[in-house]
C-alpha cells in the first residue's frame, strides 16, 4: 500500500510537470533515434500528435515502426533526438510511466490475455477495489458494469462480459483494448497494426472505432503497412523505411495512390511490376496486391 | 520485489537472531562438548595404505551412516587413508570402482547389490592385483567377482529370524511395511518373515515422504482389523509406524529391522517388541580391517565363506545394554 | 461478494441484464470452472471406493484419507498458484525438507527455543522462493531449468549441512527442547471431532485453499497471477508488476513448504535429510489433475485441492480395498492423462469460436 501511494504521488508530479502549455502539440518527436548496439533501428524521426487527430505511421516490415512505438509507449528509451509531451522533454522509463502520463498502447498480439474474462482484461493492471488494508478485494460488480457500459458507449454490444476474451473476434478484441485505453484516460492512443490480422469486414469495424476514439478527443497513432486502411482515417502520415523517415505528409498533400507508391518505394515497385509482367502477371493487380498487403487471414 | 520488502526482509533477518539470544532452550539441543567417537588407542605401525569403500547407498540414509562410521574407525586404527563413495545407480557405482583403480588404491570394499554391473570394473581391479572384499550385499556372488571375503547379513535369514521371534510372541497376521517398492533386500526380509509366519501381508509405502508413510499405514491398520503386528524395515519408518498405530487406535504389536537410538528407547519402553539388527558398523569395520589384514600378512578371513554380521535380535533385555552405543551412532 | 460499496462520485451504470444472456444455470457456471473435470473424477472415485471397500466410508478412514491428501494439498495450493502464473517449481519436494531441517538444526545447534528455529526456517523458505524467482527473472531461463538446479542444490545442502552440523544423515531429535510441545500443537496435533481425531494439517490445508481462492478471484494480485500466466507480455504492457508477482508466487510456494516442513518436523521429531525427493511431482500432478494448465493462465486453488484429494483417495483407497499396490502408479498416471486431456479440451473451447 505504501508503494501504491508513492507511485500515485509520482504520477501526479509527472502530470503536473506535463500541464498543457498553449500552442504546444500533445506529443512531438524531433530527430528521434535508437540503436541496439551497433545496429541502428531508427533515426531522424519527426512527428506530431494532436488531440482529435489521427497520425498514421506506415512502413514495411523492418522499417522501424515497432521501435518507434516502443519508444512512445515506454518499453524502450530513445537515445537521440527529443521526445516532448505537452511541451516538456521526457524519457519514459516503463509502460507504467507512459500510462500514467496518458499514453496507452494497444498491441496487435498482446492486447489481451485470451483465457481471462472480458471484464478482468478490461481492468487488468488498474483494478478497482473496495475495503481497506489486507482485506482489499476486487469490486467485481462495479468493474463488470463499467466494462459493459464503456463498451456500449464505444458501440460495442456484448452479450456477456464474463466470457473469456479469447472467444471474441479479432476486431472485437482490439475494440475492447481501445475502449480500455479510452476509459483509463489515455490522451495518446497507440494502435499497433490493429488491422493486420483481420479480414476486410473486421478491419472496417476497427477503423470505425479509431474514428470513435478520435472524436472523443484522443490523439491517435495508427501503425499499419496498409495505405488503404491508413488513408481514410488518417490526418497525417509518417512513412518509415529502414529505420528512417522518408516522408511526412498531411492528408491534403498526398493521395492514396501516392502513399502506396511512396511506401513500396516507387522505382522498386515499378521494377518488380515489370519483372512480374514478363512472367505473365498484370501490374494493376500487383499494385492492388501490394496495397492490400498483410495476411488476409479469415477468422 | 520492491524496495520496502527488501527492507522488511533485512529487518526481519536482523531481528530474529537478536530474539534468538533471548530465547535459549534450557533443555535438549546439542551437547556442549560432543565426545569424539573414534576410539583413541594406538595406530597400526604399517605403511599408510589407501582403501576405497564403494557402496550403493542412496544419500541421506542413516543405515549407511553407521557402516561409514565402522569403516572410518577401522581406517583410523589401521593407518588407512579411506575414501568413502556411493551411488545408488549400478552403472555409476561401477564407474566409481574404475576411478578408484585409476587412483591406485591398495584395496576396494564394495557392496554387490548389482553384482553384474560391478563385474567388469572389478575384473580390472583383480587384473591390477587390487584385493577386493564385499560387504552388505553379494553373499552368493562375491567369490565369482574375485572378492576374498564378504561381510554381511542374509536378508532372508534376518526375515526368518524376525518371523521366529514373532511366532514365539504368538503373532499370526503381521503386516510387513516396505518403504521402497521393488527393493530386493526389503522384499527378501518380508519374504523371510512370511516363510515362518504364512499370514504375513505386505504393505508398500512411499519412503521419501513420512507423512504418506504414516497415513498409508494408518489406513491399513483401519482396514485390516485382523492384523496383530506391524513391522517396519528401517528404524525411522518404525518410529512412524508407532505414530500410525496410535492414530488408528490399533492394538497391534510393533517390530522392526535395523536400529537407531530412538528405536532402542522405544524397545526399552516396551513399545516395540524387538528389532533385527544386521550390525552395519561391523560390516564397514570388518571390510576395511580385512583389507588391512590382507596387506599386513596376506590373511584372508572367513575361509572362503561369507562372514555374517547378523541377524542379531535386539529386544528389551539387550536394548538397555546398548542404549549408549546407539546414541553414539555405532548401533 | 455482492456488496458494492461504490464511491459516491461514480456514476452508477444503468445497463440492465442483457436479455440474450438470460439467467445462467448453475450447471453451466459449473461447467465453465477449471476444476470441473477433477470434481467429477473425485466424486466417481469416492463412490467407487465406497462400493469396493466399505471401510473407506467410516469417519476414521475418511480422516486418514484427508490427512494423506492434506500433506500433498498444502503444497499443491502454492504450486497451483505458481502454475496459474505460468511457472513451475521442481524444488518443492526437497524445499519442504530444507525448511524442516533448518528449524531443527538451528534450534538444536544453538540450543534455542524451538520457535526461533521455526521463525528462521520461515526466512529460509521464503528466501529459497525469492532466490528461485529472482534467478528466473534475471536469467530469463525457463523455470524448469532454474528450479531443477535449485532442486539439486537443495538436495546437496540438505545432506551436506545435516551431516556437517548434526553429525548424522538425519536431524537430531528436538523433542525435549523448549517450545517443542507448543509447536507440535500448532503444526502436528489432532483435533477431535465427534470422537474422530482429524489431523490439524487438514484444517491448515483448507484454510490455505480458502485464502488462495480468495486471493485468486477477489484481489488484484489474483488478477495479475492469471494475467502473467496467460500472456506475460500483455500483462507487462498494461502495467502489471510481473517481476514482483512472479517472485511473490515463488515465495508463496516457499511459505507452503515451510508449513509442511514444520508439520514433518513436529510430527516425527527428527527429519531424514534424503527425504522429499520426487514429491515435487506429486504436487504438480495434484495441480494438473485439478485443472491447472501447464502453460499457465488457467486453473484454481480449489482444483489443486481436489487433485490432492484424488491422490489421497487413490493412494489410501487401494490400501482399504486391499489391492495389489503394484498398479497404483499406473492408476495415477492414467488419472493425470485423463485430467490433462479434459483440460486441453476446456482450453480449446475457451479460446475457440473467434
Amino acid at each position: 500500500m505504501n508503494m501504491k501511494t508513492r507511485k500515485n504521488k509520482k504520477a501526479e508530479e509527472l502530470l503536473q510537470k506535463l500541464e498543457p502549455k498553449t500552442n504546444d502539440n500533445l506529443l512531438t518527436l524531433k530527430g528521434v533515434g535508437k540503436h541496439y548496439g551497433s545496429i541502428i533501428a531508427l533515426r531522424g524521426v519527426d512527428m506530431e500528435v494532436d488531440p482529435g487527430r489521427v497520425t498514421c505511421v506506415l512502413g514495411d516490415n523492418g522499417a522501424g515502426k515497432s521501435t518507434l512505438i516502443k519508444i512512445i509507449a515506454g518499453l524502450h528509451q530513445h537515445d537521440e533526438g527529443e521526445f516532448t509531451l505537452h511541451g516538456s522533454a521526457i524519457k519514459l522509463k516503463s509502460p507504467r510511466v507512459a500510462l500514467d502520463a496518458g499514453i496507452a498502447a494497444v498491441y496487435q498480439d498482446l492486447a489481451v490475455v485470451p483465457l481471462m474474462p472480458i471484464w478482468r482484461n478490461f481492468f487488468l493492471g488498474s483494478e478497482l477495489t473496495t475495503g481497506v488494508g489486507p482485506f482489499k478485494k476486487l469490486d467485481v460488480q462495479r468493474m463488470k458494469q463499467i466494462t459493459k457500459q464503456e463498451l456500449a458507449d464505444m458501440g460495442i454490444d456484448l452479450r456477456d462480459v464474463e466470457q473469456p476474451i479469447g472467444q471474441l473476434s479479432g476486431g472485437e478484441r482490439q475494440c475492447v483494448a481501445i475502449a480500455r485505453a479510452v476509459y483509463f484516460g489515455a490522451k495518446v492512443l497507440i494502435l499497433d497494426e490493429p488491422t493486420a490480422a483481420l479480414g476486410v469486414k473486421q478491419s472496417g469495424v476497427v477503423l470505425r472505432y479509431i474514428l470513435q476514439a478520435r472524436d472523443r478527443g484522443l490523439g491517435v497513432i495508427f501503425i499499419t503497412h496498409n495505405p488503404h486502411h491508413a488513408y481514410p482515417v488518417g490526418d497525417s502520415f509518417l512513412l518509415l523505411k529502414r529505420g528512417r523517415a522518408i516522408g511526412y505528409y498531411s492528408k491534403s498533400e498526398i493521395t492514396v495512390e501516392e502513399l502506396t507508391a511512396q511506401m513500396a518505394g516507387g522505382a522498386e515497385l515499378a521494377e518488380l511490376a515489370h519483372e512480374l509482367e514478363q512472367l505473365g502477371g498484370h501490374d494493376e493487380e500487383l499494385a492492388e496486391a501490394e496495397a492490400g498487403a498483410g495476411p488476409q487471414v479469415a477468422r | 520485489m520492491g524496495k520496502p520488502t527488501w527492507r522488511k526482509l533485512a529487518i526481519t533477518l536482523a531481528i530474529i537472531p537478536a530474539l534468538g539470544l533471548a530465547a535459549c532452550s534450557s533443555t535438549g539441543g546439542r551437547a556442549p562438548e560432543p565426545e569424539s567417537s573414534a576410539g583413541g588407542g594406538a595406530v597400526a605401525a604399517t605403511d599408510r595404505i589407501k582403501v576405497a569403500v564403494i557402496t550403493h547407498a542412496a544419500p541421506g540414509d542413516t543405515f549407511w551412516d553407521i557402516i561409514r562410521k565402522g569403516a572410518e574407525e577401522a581406517a583410523a586404527k589401521d593407518n588407512v587413508d579411506l575414501q568413502y563413495l556411493s551411488d545408488p545407480d549400478g552403472g555409476r557405482q561401477s564407474q566409481l570402482i574404475e576411478q578408484a583403480i585409476d587412483q591406485g588404491v591398495d584395496g576396494i570394499a564394495v557392496t554387490l547389490a548389482k553384482p553384474d554391473a560391478m563385474a567388469g570394473a572389478l575384473k580390472k581391479a583383480t587384473d591390477a592385483g587390487i584385493p577386493i572384499v564385499s560387504l552388505n550385499a553379494g553373499e552368493d556372488r562375491f567369490k565369482d567377482i574375485g572378492a576374498f571375503a564378504h561381510f554381511g547379513s542374509n536378508e532372508q535369514l534376518a526375515g526368518q529370524a524376525a518371523g521366529e521371534k514373532l511366532k514365539d510372541s504368538g503373532i499370526k497376521k503381521p503386516i510387513c511395511v516396505i518403504q521402497e517398492q521393488g527393493h530386493v533386500g526389503l522384499e527378501a526380509r518380508c519374504a523371510g518373515v512370511k516363510k515362518v509366519v504364512p499370514g504375513t501381508e505386505i504393505l508398500y509405502v512411499q519412503g521419501t515422504d513420512m507423512t504418506q508413510v504414516e497415513s498409508t499405514a494408518t489406513a491399513k491398520l483401519q482396514a485390516d482389523k485382523q492384523a496383530d503386528a506391524i513391522i517396519g524395515l528401517g528404524a525411522p519408518f518404525t518410529m512412524t509406524l508407532i505414530k500410525a498405530k496410535a492414530t488408528a487406535n490399533s492394538k497391534v504389536e510393533v517390530a522392526s529391522f535395523d536400529m537407531n537410538s530412538q528405536l532402542v528407547q522405544e524397545i526399552t519402553k516396551g513399545n516395540v517388541l524387538f528389532t533385527v539388527d544386521q550390525q552395519p558398523w561391523l560390516q564397514g569395520y570388518m571390510a576395511v580391517d580385512a583389507l588391512w589384514q590382507n596387506h599386513r600378512g596376506g590373511f584372508t578371513i572367513g575361509g572362503g565363506q561369507a562372514t555374517l554380521t547378523g541377524p542379531a535380535i535386539v529386544d528389551k533385555t539387550v536394548a538397555e545394554k546398548i542404549t549408549s552405543f546407539a546414541e553414539e551412532g555405532v548401533r | 461478494m455482492s456488496s458494492t460499496t461504490a464511491s459516491p462520485t461514480h456514476k452508477k451504470p444503468s445497463l440492465t441484464q442483457d436479455e440474450r444472456v438470460g439467467k445462467k444455470s448453475t450447471l453451466s457456471i459449473l461447467l465453465g470452472r477449471p476444476e470441473i473435470g477433477a470434481l467429477v473424477g473425485a466424486v466417481a472415485l469416492f463412490i467407487f471406493f465406497a462400493i469396493v471397500a466399505p471401510v473407506f466410508l467410516s469417519p476414521a478412514s475418511l480422516a486418514t484419507v484427508l490427512y494423506g491428501a492434506s500433506t500433498i494439498g498444502i503444497m499443491a495450493v502454492g504450486v497451483s498458484l505458481l502454475m496459474i502464473g505460468g511457472e513451475f517449481d521442481l524444488s518443492t519436494g526437497v524445499a519442504v525438507i530444507s525448511s524442516a531441517l533448518s528449524a531443527s538444526l538451528i534450534s538444536w545447534y544453538f540450543g534455542l527455543n524451538v520457535w526461533v528455529g521455526i521463525a528462521l526456517a520461515l526466512v529460509v523458505s521464503l528466501l529459497i522462493g525469492f532466490i528461485n524467482g529472482i534467478i528466473l527473472i534475471k536469467t530469463k531461463l525457463p523455470s524448469f531449468i532454474v528450479t531443477l538446479a535449485s532442486f539439486l542444490m537443495l538436495t546437496g545442502l540438505n545432506l551436506g549441512l545435516t551431516r556437517a552440523i548434526g553429525g548424522s544423515v538425519s536431524s537430531p531429535s528436538i523433542a525435549d527442547m523448549e517450545g517443542f510441545q507448543s509447536a507440535k500443537a500448532v503444526f502436528a496435533s489432532s483435533v477431535n471431532i465427534g470422537g474422530i481425531d482429524v489431523k490439524i494439517t487438514v484444517f491448515i490445508w483448507l484454510a490455505l485453499v480458502i485464502i488462495a481462492s480468495w486471493v485468486l478471484l477477489q484481489t488484484k494480485i489474483g488478477n495479475w497471477i492469471f494475467a502473467i500466466g496467460g500472456d506475460e507480455k500483455a500483462a507487462r504492457a498494461v502495467g502489471v508488476p510481473v517481476v514482483r508477482t512472479k517472485i511473490g508466487l515463488f515465495m508463496a510456494v516457499g511459505f507452503c513448504g515451510w508449513v509442511l516442513g514444520m508439520h514433518n518436523l513436529f510430527a516425527f521429531d527428527s527429519v531424514q535429510s534424503g527425504e522429499g525427493i520426487g514429491n515435487e511431482f506429486l504436487y504438480i500432478i495434484a495441480a494438473v489433475i485439478g485443472g491447472c494448465l501447464l502453460t499457465g493462465g488457467y486453473g484454481s486453488a480449489i482444483g489443486g485441492a481436489i487433485g490432492a484429494f484424488i491422490f489421497g483417495m487413490a493412494n489410501k483407497g487401494i490400501v482399504y480395498a486391499e489391492w495389489n499396490p503394484d498398479w497404483f502408479k499406473f492408476f495415477l498416471g492414467l488419472m493425470l492423462l485423463l485430467a490433462t486431456v479434459v483440460n486441453i479440451v476446456v482450453k480449446k473451447r475457451a479460446e475457440s469460436s473467434k
